[in-house]
């Protein structure tokens, strides 16, 4: 066992992240479907910039492209919606919707979930119940339900002079009822790290609490963050979907769960085009986050890298 | 593609069609082949039998059939004219209008039922119908319809008032007089009543105002409900509240006769052929309870229904070219019936919201941007008839004229538009519509009446509310615009007219338009009783409506229902209820169709 030692090549130390990204990189699925969402990414930046820029491709989704219910063709590629709207462009914008809505349902779940759930396993005691009791009565209530309940509550109010509408309504309803999971994980590995020898060394230091909390403990489980974000943005998508369908979403322009409510009374007509279009965009976006964050989850997490 | 269609269907209806089925081959193994027998689909169970307490359209129709009015519409005419049923007469009113005359039919009788003495129905009276009527007045029945007589008839308003008073139902004295209505015999009724009341007729072709027997309602006390004993065409013989309902023909039904006159072209379709032959021809009528849409469609095809009205899912399957049947059908041998409701739908202005209500260009001009006809292909294949004002086509008042001038007019709305922004100082700020509801049918017409307002560069925002909220905003007035419409329960422009008087503004009138010239024309129409001079006073209430703007009046509905070539005799009608008596079955032809589908 020692002379095996001795035969070994001396390696040149690496981070947890450039180890990460090089095994990630010999994933080649992960690898497509990260450019997968990059792809979509890039749609719905493009999306939005023509919104700002002015009214072309894709943002003029509102204009008659064909007659009713066109089934795809080589010049409707997704065929027509009973307006004759380009199913095509309500894809496209629809990126735009629901990648905002997750982006910052996402944002705002970790603001709230990552310093609360650091405060209780840092102080631990009465603050650490309180936070406990708050987050177990929430995750105690149906996670849809929830949300529901938050975005009708919120529908239509006004903040800071905003009237709170569509999207907003939906990423703010999403982002405040879904901290529950990360601030429950980020409690656990504070609590988990804080008895260690670094952190001792910080506090004889006389490093603040803030400060060993946000610049000592975090980062050293950040990696947890970022899989539980990959993750966490594809059911915010779905999330999207839900709310939408059920009326609650965006309104005046189209999503994908919008599309999939209006194209529930087309099926059985027989127009199944704005259906599979919808529900394609959907599959492949949540398939490629699914496939990516299991991908960075066995990438980045130290105790997979122990096993293996 | 039909392919596909017909999975689909099968995979929905699969359950409720088990049901259904059972139900159906259940009730087919009791039946006599030689009596004749008509299946039909009711959406839901009849929330009471009771004539005083049953309010859902599902009770009207079951009720309808037990019990007799003491005024109808005739089965075949159109428009639709009120005729006597119990009552032996049109009532006799005085000069004054203020006092009336109703006789009732002699030899009319009650079913037999364990309630009567030796359990054999008696004769109907006029002291019937005053006991019915006070139930309704009864505060104790909570009654749905005491709005019929609500501030009608000199002291049923004071009986009301005395029924608060006591303590129990029990207590309650029946025999107590109301001045207003006296039995001036068995047969004939006097009523008195606070002010003219010209569409009494109207409201007399209601089921809750039908004469109920005393002795039914002690004997069988709170389930009355469920024994509903009446001297029309049927008896109830079976309520199964979950499956199915089963009347059997009245043996001592004695009165009805098949109607001898029709509307222009009745004769030649054969709908006068039993003219003035005694009802009913059927012996025994099932409605089957089938809540879903798709197993009450297949049903209909497999010839267990002997009619039905076409799914919006199955519209295609059913109708081609706009309005007539799909070769599919006409195999089948299945019939369209096409008939006309009494309701329009509409974008109506808030009068007084700052922008839109001291705007009258800026209303015109949305009145003329608005293009119904393509509103109504797109989302109702075409079937719809377009409104040219408020009054439809199914009234008398109905002003033909008003369709010579199509309103759909662009440029002339662009003009208009210039016109609306003097008035307004500058640019028209982004306008609200409040929509009633949030499901996709009105995600769509928020989307298309968003496109119709860019054509002259209005920015509309559509509010989608649930019903609650939708209806609190146009009670308090919070809104600019909203689409909306209103039904009539009878074929009279009063009707729908009432919701634009300025004494309706708590009640109905969300418009918040107030105009005394329409005041003033409106009561005094609503008091004449049915003649030309009223019928040219409710066109001129529309007419000063229309020059105001108060609304965009889009469409008035059209019901397209669909029978076996074995029902005979077949009109539908939107006001009446109790038509089986009018049917024939030619039970041959369905077992035909049966085998062969």
């Amino acid at each position: 066992m020692a002379e095996e030692r001795l035969q070994l090549e001396p390696i040149e130390g690496r981070s947890l992240w450039s180890d990460g990204i090089r095994k990630l990189k010999r994933r080649k699925l992960a690898v497509i479907c990260f450019w997968i969402i990059m792809l979509y990414v890039a749609v719905a930046c493009y999306v939005q910039a023509a919104q700002w820029s002015g009214d072309y491709w894709p943002a003029n989704w509102d204009v008659s492209t064909g007659e009713k219910y066109e089934s795809p063709s080589w010049k409707n590629f997704c065929g027509t919606d009973i307006f004759g709207y380009s199913i095509l462009r309500k894809v496209v914008y629809g990126t735009k919707i629901s990648l905002k809505v997750a982006f910052f349902a996402s944002i705002i779940s970790l603001l709230i979930g990552i310093p609360l759930g650091a405060t209780a396993g840092y102080f631990g005691g009465l603050v650490d119940e309180i936070i406990t009791w708050v987050y177990s009565t929430l995750s105690s209530i149906p996670y849809i339900l929830l949300i529901l309940a938050f975005a009708l509550v919120l529908k239509d109010k006004t903040f800071m002079g905003a009237k709170l509408a569509g999207a907003t309504t939906v990423y703010l309803a999403i982002g405040l009822t879904s901290w529950v999971d990360i601030c429950r994980l980020i409690r656990g590995e504070v609590l988990k790290h804080k008895q260690k020898e670094y952190v001792f060394a910080a506090r004889s230091y006389g490093c603040s609490n803030l400060r060993i909390i946000f610049v000592h403990l975090l980062p050293n489980f950040f990696h947890i963050v970022i899989i539980s974000f990959s993750l966490r943005f594809m059911s915010f998508i779905h999330a999207e979907v839900i709310l939408s369908f059920l009326g609650l979403g965006e309104k005046n322009s189209p999503s994908w769960g919008a599309m999939i409510d209006s194209a529930r009374l087309d099926l059985p007509k027989g127009y199944w085009w704005e259906m599979t279009a919808a529900t394609l965009a959907i599959l492949v976006i949540s398939l490629a986050l699914n496939i990516f964050g299991d991908a960075l989850r066995d990438s980045l997490d130290p105790k997979l890298k122990a096993k293996g | 593609m039909k392919k596909k269609r017909h999975l689909i269907l099968l995979f929905a209806v699969i359950a409720a069609l088990g049901w259904g089925m059972f139900v159906l081959s259940r009730s087919n193994d009791k039946i006599d082949e030689n009596e004749m027998v008509m299946y039909s689909a009711i959406s839901s169970k009849p929330d009471s039998l009771d004539p005083a307490t049953e309010s859902s359209v599902t009770s009207e129709i079951i009720v309808k059939h037990i019990y007799d009015t003491l005024y109808d519409y005739d089965y075949l005419k159109r428009p639709y004219v009120v005729v006597p049923v119990l009552a032996e007469s049109m009532p006799d009113v005085s000069a004054d209008g203020l006092t009336c005359i109703i006789k009732i039919k002699k030899g009319l009788f009650f079913s037999d039922d364990g309630c009567f003495k030796d359990g054999k129905g008696r004769e109907l009276t006029v002291n019937d119908v005053i006991y019915s009527w006070k139930r309704i007045a009864n505060i104790k029945n909570l009654s749905p319809s005491w709005w019929v007589f609500d501030e009608r008839i000199v002291g049923l308003d004071e009986f009301r008032e005395y029924t608060k008073t006591c303590a129990l139902a029990s207590d309650i004295d029946y025999s107590r007089e109301v001045e207003g209505l006296k039995a001036i015999d068995d047969y004939a009724l006097q009523v008195r009543l606070k002010k003219a009341w010209p569409h009494m007729v109207y409201n007399l072709t209601k089921g809750a105002t039908t004469a109920v027997a005393k002795e039914a309602v002690d004997y069988y006390g709170k389930t009355i409900v469920n024994h509903p004993i009446g001297t029309g065409p049927y008896i109830l013989k079976q309520w199964n509240k979950e499956s199915y309902i089963e009347l059997e023909r009245n043996p001592k039904y004695n009165y009805g006769y098949y109607p001898t006159e029709g509307e222009d072209g009745d004769f030649e379709k054969g709908l006068l052929a039993d003219a003035g032959k005694k009802i009913p021809f059927i012996d025994r009528v099932y409605f089957v309870k089938i809540e879903e849409e798709p197993p009450s469609w297949f049903l209909f095809l497999k010839g267990k229904l002997d009619s039905s009205y076409i799914p919006k899912d199955n519209f295609d399957q059913a109708i081609s070219d706009g309005k007539k049947l799909t070769p599919e059908m006409k195999k089948r041998g299945i019939e369209l019936k096409m008939y006309r409701l009494p309701d329009t739908s509409w974008i109506g202005f808030n009068m007084d919201d700052p922008i839109v209500g001291n705007n009258k260009p800026l209303r015109q001009a949305i009145s003329h941007i608005l293009d119904k006809k393509r509103f109504i292909d797109l989302f109702a294949n075409g079937t719809l008839d377009e409104a040219f004002g408020l009054i439809p086509p199914i009234m008398q008042s109905y002003n033909e004229e008003l369709s010579k001038t199509p309103s759909y007019n662009v440029a002339k709305a662009k003009e208009l538009m210039e016109q609306a922004k003097k008035i307004y100082g500058g640019d028209i700020p982004e306008l609200t519509l409040k929509m009633p509801g949030t499901s996709v049918s009105e995600r769509q017409y928020g989307q298309f009446f968003q496109k119709e307002f860019d054509k002259i560069g209005l920015k509309l925002n559509i509010d989608y509310l649930d019903a609650p909220m939708y209806f609190a905003e146009l009670n308090k007035g919070q809104f600019q615009m909203y689409f909306g419409g209103v039904s009539s329960s009878a074929p009279i422009a009063y009707n729908i007219l009432r919701m634009f008087h300025s004494k309706s503004i708590q009640s109905g009138n969300h418009f918040y338009y107030r105009n005394e010239e329409f005041d003033r024309t409106f009561d005094k129409a609503s008091i004449m009783v049915d003649c030309p001079e009223r019928t040219e006073l409710y066109r001129k209430c529309e007419k000063i409506l229309l020059d105001d703007c108060v609304a965009v009046f889009i469409f008035h509905s059209v019901s397209y229902t669909l029978s076996h070539s074995w029902v005979e005799n077949d009109k539908p009608s939107a006001l009446q209820y109790g038509l089986a008596r009018f049917i024939k079955i030619d039970s041959a032809k369905r077992r035909s169709y049966q085998a062969q589908y």
